[in-house]
């Protein structure tokens, strides 16, 4: 009973601490970048994960939940249930040739379970989002054609995309296992355009509805004992997109409607197709190393906004974590400690500049007792983005995420003394 | 003993996972982001396109309404002057006095009666010119020819001869009041009916005495001047004195306008003879003397009742810009001719702005607070020009909520109670100087 206590607790202590914290939290994400696209595309992943550097395909990790790779739900141990709950903390500073501003928020990172359906089949379903939409920008200046005279408009944005991911992971032979993902891709994206000029003031709100499914395959190989191969597909897809427009004006101090929730066609989104290898191996029996290669071939999107096209993107990771001995019987020893390096060249061209970034990541995970693999793993990230340049916005933030990351054995009667 | 703790600890994990993706959606609804970062120029650019378009056709013409309403003015005017566009301009009052009383002493003796006119500050033209001022006496009841209003084209007939007769130099703004003799024999008979009591009541002081006229002289050229209509400002006073032992105890009666009936038995008479030829062709109301008639000009004339209208035929050409779009400003910028104004006269600060049907029927005012603002900024170069917001209007005929053969139509204010009058450059025969600036916001490119 000790476990579900605990269990209990911290959940009910993690929504008291939640709701304090996101009644005051902004919106998803801070970042000025997640102007562009569905917003700034989420890396956080699950469990120890985030804190090997978003590394992982080729992990092998029966008792956490591994979104990276659907495969490695195949290894999802008889009678246990996995479950995974994740919240971060991001402290955002942004900043360009001029001025700098911070912004902080709290917000939910994932909930994710798995378990087993059968020898040699597991599943699960993961909730996590999939972008973040969150940005202010002010002062946008636009020259008024046919004249000498200019406006200035502030553009808000705020939404975001979830998804839903079912996954399934069979193992073949013991060192072969396939996945499938299938994800629902749902959300809205809200921005709004204001401006004031001369005695008229105008605002303009376009809420899109975005959904879709996507389809995923991934495959994990056992060479050796020591060295795991893994490699994952995400087949290319299409967000269908349902635009409503709202238009609002004053003239001379009179509110007018324009239009009112009118639906417009918007294209889709394209998705691309993305290929990811991964690597891991314990040199010795405490360490484990992992190295991700993640190619995105936005290029065959073909989209662009209206100040920089999409293009192929390629993110590197690499995790070391460091575990004395699962099983001894000195709490400290079943400490796991764990670094992580990510680097990503970004997949959106500002002219010749593409807005890269990169993250280091460290963490730790504590066991909760000895009786089961549950674990809270807590993970701390650093990361940058863009060039402090005429046209880009740098940003700097500090990631704190908390995993829960649980197992309960289920199906299994237990006697009662 | 056996427990099913699993299907308890299920529930519980669904319950709290409802909790929670709650929470996920709703933190991602609510709030929204403040922040004072100015992104760099290029980060991103407006979705938004503003057009200023000041090429919309503007047609100009002058109308002239078939009459004004003056029973109703504010005040009298009283003048003649030659106006080198409008041509002769005069204006006369015709009003019914009645007394505030109708008993004198029997003991008492006529003295005098006097004309007393006060000045309201309003006039137009050469004060430094003589006028005169000829009162004569009304010898016709009366009576409106339609409806309830005198007009500023109504006639009633009076005697020749003269009751009173002044020659004065109108000090509108630094004088009080002018005070003009009325003969005696008027004086006296009016005394010794009251005194008899022959008169005892408004309907038989009516029947003997209708009113009165007040006229400038046929030769004036001097300036057109506001009296006051109220009754401590103007009236007729009746002097007399009761002699007792020792003294002689001067009193008197005051007879004023009556403003109390209806129809009320007041109105200015105003003309404008010998205009220039163009104006002449306005023998109609529904007459539109297009400014490519009249010179590229259009003419405005209070009391009288002429006025500039302005059309927009081609408003809907705004749905031929690409995309979704709406109005956000449209200012209407009227320049008046400078060789037609001066110090006698004068531009004033606003015009009244009302709408017009086809057939140049006043439907309404222009909504509340559109005026025409004269704007001096530029002065010196001799750059003034009045400003019309009309963004709401504009609107209106773009969204067909009004008749696309609406008109605006410009006039002093009080027009039925003065005489300003403006020359504005118009537009017709390639000169285009009254001006739309429209302010046209596309949304949605598509």
């Amino acid at each position: 009973m000790k476990i579900n206590q605990l269990f209990f607790t911290l959940l009910g202590l993690l929504l008291i601490i939640t709701h304090e914290l996101t009644a005051q939290s902004e919106a998803l994400t801070s970042s000025p970048y997640s102007l562009y696209g569905l917003g700034v595309i989420n890396q956080t992943s699950i469990g120890k994960f985030n804190s090997l550097g978003y590394s992982g395909i080729g992990i092998k990790s029966p008792y956490e939940l591994n979104n990276l790779n659907p495969a490695n739900y195949a290894l999802i141990p008889q009678n246990s249930f996995l479950y995974d709950i994740g919240l971060t903390g991001e402290i955002n500073n942004y900043s360009n040739s001029s001025t700098s501003e911070g912004k902080s928020n709290v917000n939910f990172s994932n909930l994710a379970f798995g378990f087993r359906i059968m020898e040699n089949l597991g599943a699960g379903i993961t909730l996590v989002p999939y972008s973040d939409v969150g940005y202010s920008i002010l002062g946008i200046s636009t020259n008024v054609e046919g004249s000498n005279e200019s406006f200035k408009s502030s553009i808000n944005g705020l939404g975001g995309l979830n998804d839903i991911r079912f996954n399934l992971g069979y193992a073949l032979v013991n060192k072969l296992r396939l996945g499938l993902s299938a994800s629902f891709l749902f959300g809205s994206i809200e921005e709004n355009e204001a401006f004031i000029y001369n005695a008229a003031s105008f605002e303009s709100t376009e809420k899109t509805n975005y959904s879709g499914v996507r389809l995923g395959f991934g495959l994990q190989w056992d060479v050796t004992e020591n060295i795991t191969l893994g490699s994952t597909i995400q087949l290319p897809t299409s967000l269908n997109g349902n635009l409503k427009r709202s238009v609002n004006k004053t003239l001379y101090g009179t509110d007018i409607i324009v239009e009112d929730e009118t639906a417009d066609s918007v294209s889709d989104f394209k998705l691309p197709l993305e290929l990811g290898f991964g690597l891991s191996l314990k040199p010795m029996e405490e360490f484990t190393l992992s190295a991700d290669y993640k190619k995105n071939f936005w290029t065959n999107t073909n989209q662009s906004e209206n100040i920089g096209n999409y293009v192929d993107q390629d993110i590197y990771a690499f995790g070391l974590e460091y575990l004395k001995d699962p099983k001894s019987y000195k709490y400290g020893q079943r400490i796991s400690y764990r670094l992580g390096y990510n680097y990503d060249n970004g997949y959106l061209a500002i002219g010749d500049n593409k807005v890269s970034g990169y993250n280091i990541t460290a963490g730790i995970g504590i066991p909760t007792s000895k009786g089961t693999h549950s674990m809270i793993n807590l993970s701390y990230s650093y990361g940058s983005k863009g060039v402090l340049q005429n046209v880009l916005i740098k940003e700097n933030y500090h990631l704190i995420t908390l995993n829960l990351s649980l197992e309960d054995i289920w199906f299994v009667k237990r006697k009662v003394y | 003993m056996e427990v099913p703790i699993s299907k308890i600890r299920l529930n519980h994990v669904f319950v709290y996972s409802i909790i929670l993706f709650a929470f996920m959606i709703s933190c991602s609804e609510e709030n929204y982001n403040d922040s004072d970062f100015v992104a760099g120029e290029t980060f991103t650019s407006s979705n938004i396109r503003l057009l200023l378009i000041d090429s919309l056709t503007v047609e100009t013409s002058t109308i002239k309404f078939d009459s004004i309403p003056t029973s109703e003015s504010t005040r009298m005017l009283i003048g003649r002057y030659n106006d080198p566009v409008f041509g002769t301009v005069t204006t006369s009052s015709y009003m019914q006095l009645l007394p505030n009383s109708y008993t004198i002493d029997t003991e008492a003796a006529f003295d005098s009666i006097v004309l007393v006119l006060g000045y309201d500050k309003y006039y137009y033209n050469d004060t430094l010119q003589r006028n005169t001022l000829h009162i004569k006496r009304i010898n016709e009841n009366f009576n409106p020819i339609e409806d309830d209003y005198f007009y500023n084209t109504s006639s009633i007939s009076y005697d020749d001869e003269d009751l009173g007769f002044l020659e004065y130099n109108p000090r509108p703004l630094a004088g009080d009041s002018l005070t003009i003799k009325l003969i005696d024999d008027l004086g006296t008979d009016l005394f010794s009916k009251l005194q008899e009591k022959t008169i005892v009541n408004s309907d038989e002081f009516k029947d003997y005495f209708k009113g009165i006229a007040i006229l400038p002289d046929d030769t004036d050229d001097g300036s057109i001047i506001g009296f006051s209509k109220s009754s401590s400002n103007t009236y007729a006073r009746l002097y007399y004195s009761t002699a007792t032992s020792d003294e002689s105890i001067q009193e008197y009666l005051d007879i004023q306008i009556n403003i109390a009936n209806n129809p009320i038995p007041f109105f200015n008479s105003i003309k404008a003879e010998n205009a220039i030829e163009p104006l002449q062709t306005l023998t109609d109301g529904k007459v539109n003397l297009t400014s490519s008639n009249s010179y590229n000009q259009s003419f405005i004339q209070a009391g009288v009742g002429i006025a500039m209208r302005i059309q927009f035929p081609n408003i809907a050409t705004l749905y031929d810009i690409p995309g979704n779009g709406t109005i956000l400003d449209g200012i209407l910028k009227i320049k008046p001719a400078p060789q037609f104004y001066d110090d006698n006269l004068k531009l004033r600060d606003t015009l009244a702005v009302y709408v017009v049907d086809q057939n140049n029927e006043l439907t309404e005012q222009l909504s509340t607070g559109s005026y025409a603002i004269l704007n001096r900024d530029n002065q010196e170069f001799n750059d003034i020009y009045y400003e019309i917001p009309i963004a709401t209007y504009l609107e209106e005929l773009q969204l067909k909520t009004r008749d696309l053969d609406d008109a605006l139509i410009l006039l002093p204010l009080n027009y039925n109670s003065s005489i300003d009058r403006f020359i504005i450059n118009a537009n017709g025969n390639g000169e285009n100087e009254t001006i739309l600036e429209l302010t046209y916001a596309i949304y949605d490119e598509d």
